[in-house]
């Protein structure tokens, strides 16, 4: 069976949500089998994600019985999922109750407050390889998907769960939501080492979330840098939390100081703080800096998991081979996925990315084979740790207003550059919309001019240096 | 309207309910709170603490930002910290 739940201590608690839910592996076996059971094969679902079990059991139910899913956030914009729905034509829908009545089809099966809808529209060819979909981000309305391809999802759990020594015995929290690569990775690595994964839809601001994870023992926690700001700005290194033996970062970039202070804490609170990267194009970790190491490599991703291989290219393409150098990383393994789909006939496609994948990021290997995030090649931030496409944001802001304009910016903030004063306020009310993040992470700036070079490509550097500073 | 108007401090705490979660007047009463505002994650929420602290020059303990949970009861903690409204 998919991540081997079948073969795990059937009487053991598999998955907990704050919903009340509670499931054996035992019981996770007959849900998945009862709702595989209800769809074609080959069908494509659209998966309205939560964290809780009915939103898991739908998704394995789905995979275990060959039905190809997208995984979507439950709370998506209602344009972006009716222009999602019209592209790619799904089968069925899977959404928790309170989704599913905006969504007029028929109810065909329930659990665990869950509905599996059916649209009626016509099953159409998929690639025999593919497992799953995933969004790259979805803020920026674009309909690209990542195509997982048969064995992508169970490699990375595996590998991971080896290279971060988890056990049947952990209780990890999953707060990071399930239709995002880290999310599912951190769920699926746990289930296939047969551990019970604490589900929850909790903010990690709110006292529920604090309640929630010391009333059920969590010994684990993934987070984003951000989730990594709100924990500090919470003391959570002054809080008593007996049972939290490892913290461990995916997911953009943490910054040195921060870096520093986990490393420090785990070091005094005997704890482990493990870093990671991953991208949703290699079903989430590539790589993780074993814990020992954090306080001595601060800013590290470490090497690569076990069956991947992580390296360097220069800018002609060629591998370095020098053991200290610094180009574009590059990762092969076999959790790298089959490529893109901007349309349901590419669902078709074959593998394109054929166990390789160039991550558009630029990295320095110092001498002990570890590797260090040190810029960006492609024009996209990590704003909240969701993918914003810079020329994207350009061109969707140019369009609308009819004007100049320039992105730049850091993961922390966007800096948007635009001649017109009259339209500030209104570009930051569209961008905030479109992308649908809080207008804080985005700054418009009216300059005189857009500045450009001789052959017109515009000056962000430039521009930042006088502007932002 | 003569001049410039000083803002009392519950149009203050009013304002930055608006900013954060992009609402008007009409929305601001007792139902505001996290539970129904599907806006109210944890980023607005973090967002929503740090404006309150630079706006009344407050600094929360961790019981109180854990329990921050609506436009009135948070009223109330501020008053805890010597805001008045």
């Amino acid at each position: 069976m998919f991540l081997n739940i079948d073969e795990q201590q059937q009487d053991k608690l598999a998955l907990i949500d704050n919903e009340d839910n509670r499931v054996t592996y035992g019981e996770l076996v007959g849900l998945i089998n009862a709702v595989g059971s209800k769809v074609e094969p080959r069908s494509l679902v659209f998966l309205l994600c939560k964290n809780t079990v009915g939103s898991m059991v739908g998704y394995l139910g789905f995979v275990e019985h060959e039905a190809v899913p997208v995984t979507l956030n439950a709370k998506i914009d209602n344009d972006l999922l009716t222009n999602l729905l019209k592209i790619y034509t799904p089968a069925y829908v899977w959404a928790p109750f309170e989704e599913a009545v905006r969504l007029e089809y028929e109810k065909i099966y329930e659990c665990c407050g869950y509905a599996l809808l059916k649209t009626g529209n016509e099953l159409y060819p998929l690639n025999e390889k593919l497992q799953l979909c995933m969004t790259t981000s979805g803020t920026t309305g674009s309909p690209k998907l990542v195509r997982y391809k048969k064995g992508n999802l169970e490699a990375n759990a595996k590998n991971v769960a080896i290279a971060f020594g988890w056990t049947k015995d952990e209780r990890p929290i999953c707060d990071l939501g399930m239709q995002y690569t880290m999310g599912l990775n951190v769920i699926n690595t746990h289930l296939y080492v047969g551990a019970t994964v604490l589900l929850t839809t909790y903010n990690l601001m709110s006292g529920e979330f604090w309640d929630y994870i010391k009333k059920e023992r969590g010994t684990n926690f993934t987070g984003v840098p951000f989730s990594y700001d709100i924990l500090y700005r919470l003391h959570f290194d002054r809080m008593d939390l007996p049972d939290l033996h490892t913290l461990s970062q995916g997911g953009g970039k943490l910054t040195d100081a921060r870096f520093t202070q986990l490393a420090e804490y785990a070091r005094k609170t005997g704890k482990r703080f493990i870093a990671s990267f991953g991208t949703t194009e290699t079903s989430a970790r590539m790589a993780c800096l074993p814990a020992e190491l954090s306080i001595t490599k601060i800013g590290s991703i470490g090497r690569a998991i076990p069956e991947g291989e992580l390296f360097l290219i220069d800018e002609d393409g060629k591998e370095i081979v020098d053991p200290v150098a610094e180009g574009e990383m590059c990762y092969k393994g076999p959790n790298v996925t089959m490529g893109y789909a901007v349309c349901k006939e590419d669902l078709l496609k074959d593998d394109e990315f054929n166990g390789e994948y160039h991550t558009g990021d630029l990295a320095r290997r110092d001498e002990d084979g570890c590797y260090y995030v040190t810029g960006r090649l492609s024009r996209f931030l990590k704003l909240l740790s969701f993918r914003v496409s810079l020329d994207q944001s350009e061109r969707l802001i140019q369009q609308e207003f009819n004007i100049e304009c320039a992105c730049s910016g850091t993961d922390q903030r966007m800096n948007i550059y635009i001649t017109d004063e009259s339209k500030k306020a209104q570009v930051l009310e569209f961008i905030a919309e479109k992308t649908n993040l809080y207008k804080t992470l985005f700054k418009v700036l009216v300059v005189p001019e857009i500045l450009r070079n001789e052959s017109g490509k515009i000056r962000y550097m430039k521009m930042d240096a006088m502007y932002v500073g | 309207m003569k001049g410039k108007t000083i803002m009392s401090n519950r149009e203050k705490y009013a304002q930055i309910f608006k900013d954060v979660f992009g609402v008007n007047d009409s929305e601001l009463n007792e139902k505001f709170n996290f539970k129904e505002v599907e806006k109210w994650d944890s980023f607005a929420h973090l967002t929503l603490i740090s404006e309150l602290e630079t706006t009344f020059d407050v600094m929360f303990e961790t019981e109180d930002i854990l329990h921050y949970g609506g436009y009135l009861n948070g009223m109330d903690i501020l008053k805890r910290y010597g805001v008045e409204f």
